[in-house]
């Protein structure tokens, strides 16, 4: 059934595919158009780089004149996400614009991560560290900035009460890594970078002997397919 | 000549080519109707912003104190005629 709010999630999903903005990515979960598995990599320069932070984000039929429950799912410390990962920002809030789209809002949190107000904190223990104590702070962020490398799969091994968030059940691995992760490095096979080889005999084919190297990766490109024909 | 067939167009004349709330073309319609044109009008307000007339109503009818624009955040006031 399409109804105002699914059509509207639809014209989001092609607008993120269409114009991605850096460091975010999100899609519907795989049955449902109205909950949504996203993904915002930490922002340079900040503690929170190299996280790669994951979140949902839950729509009623009312959206987009009511905003979404979005909530980080990947452990946070932040002065302004509660221990349950809700998101304290006024435009989720109070300030909600019903021209705001999914776009502007993993953007907006990626700011957040930026500049966190520890004016009206969520987290005491983050906003006061914040304040006071930077590096104490960027400690604690480094830690978990750690913890979201890790599969989602173990993440709720210590923590019972989150097993009990079905929303959990519906964040498997395979979807984020095919829908949300790809294509933020799509743009690296796009242009490699051969001063940081990886894979020396590839940046030298790419450098020296291009040819060799595009029949090299022709031969994976169809490996590839046969990959997928076996799972 | 045995007969004529006559084929008009027509075109919203707005700023934009979205209406900011559902994102649809203004030579569309809302997600609610079938049919562009006069059913499914556009609306301007006094601050010149722009919006399909049943998803600018939804929205406001969704607030339950203030009334702003969505583009500008000013109260929303309907410019006349």
């Amino acid at each position: 059934m399409t109804t105002p709010a699914r059509r509207r999630l639809m014209r989001d999903f092609k607008r993120l595919q269409e114009d991605p903005p850096a460091g975010v990515s999100g899609a519907p979960s795989d049955n449902n158009i109205m909950l949504w598995n996203a993904v915002i990599f930490g922002p340079h320069d900040t503690p929170f780089e190299d996280g790669t932070f994951k979140l949902t984000i839950e729509f009623t039929e009312e959206y987009p004149n009511k905003p979404p429950t979005v909530r980080f799912i990947s452990k946070m410390f932040h002065p302004n996400v509660y221990a349950d990962g809700s998101i304290c920002l006024d435009i989720l809030q109070n300030r909600w614009s019903p021209t705001y789209d999914v776009s502007a809002i993993l953007t907006s949190i990626q700011s957040l991560l930026h500049d966190p107000n520890p004016n009206s904190p969520a987290n005491y223990e983050a906003a006061q560290l914040y304040r006071e104590t930077r590096r104490e702070y960027e400690k604690k962020v480094a830690a978990i900035v750690q913890e979201s490398w890790n599969d989602d799969d173990d993440e709720d091994d210590d923590e019972g009460e989150e097993e009990e968030n079905n929303i959990l059940n519906l964040m498997e691995l395979d979807n984020v890594i095919t829908n949300l992760m790809l294509p933020l490095f799509q743009s690296l096979l796009d242009e490699p970078n051969p001063n940081s080889p990886a894979n020396n005999l590839a940046a030298k084919l790419y450098q020296e002997n291009r040819r060799e190297y595009e029949k090299k990766v022709k031969v994976i490109v169809e490996e590839s397919w046969i990959f997928i024909g076996e799972v | 000549m045995e007969g004529w067939t006559g084929v008009a167009t027509w075109k919203w004349i707005a700023n934009d080519d979205n209406c900011g709330i559902c994102r649809m073309a203004f030579d569309g319609c809302c997600p609610d109707c079938k049919l562009p044109g006069d059913d499914c009008p556009l609306v301007w307000g006094q601050c010149s912003h722009v919006f399909h007339m049943h998803c600018i109503v939804k929205w406001l009818q969704s607030q339950s104190t203030n009334s702003p624009c969505p583009m500008c955040r000013q109260e929303w006031k309907w410019k006349a005629g």
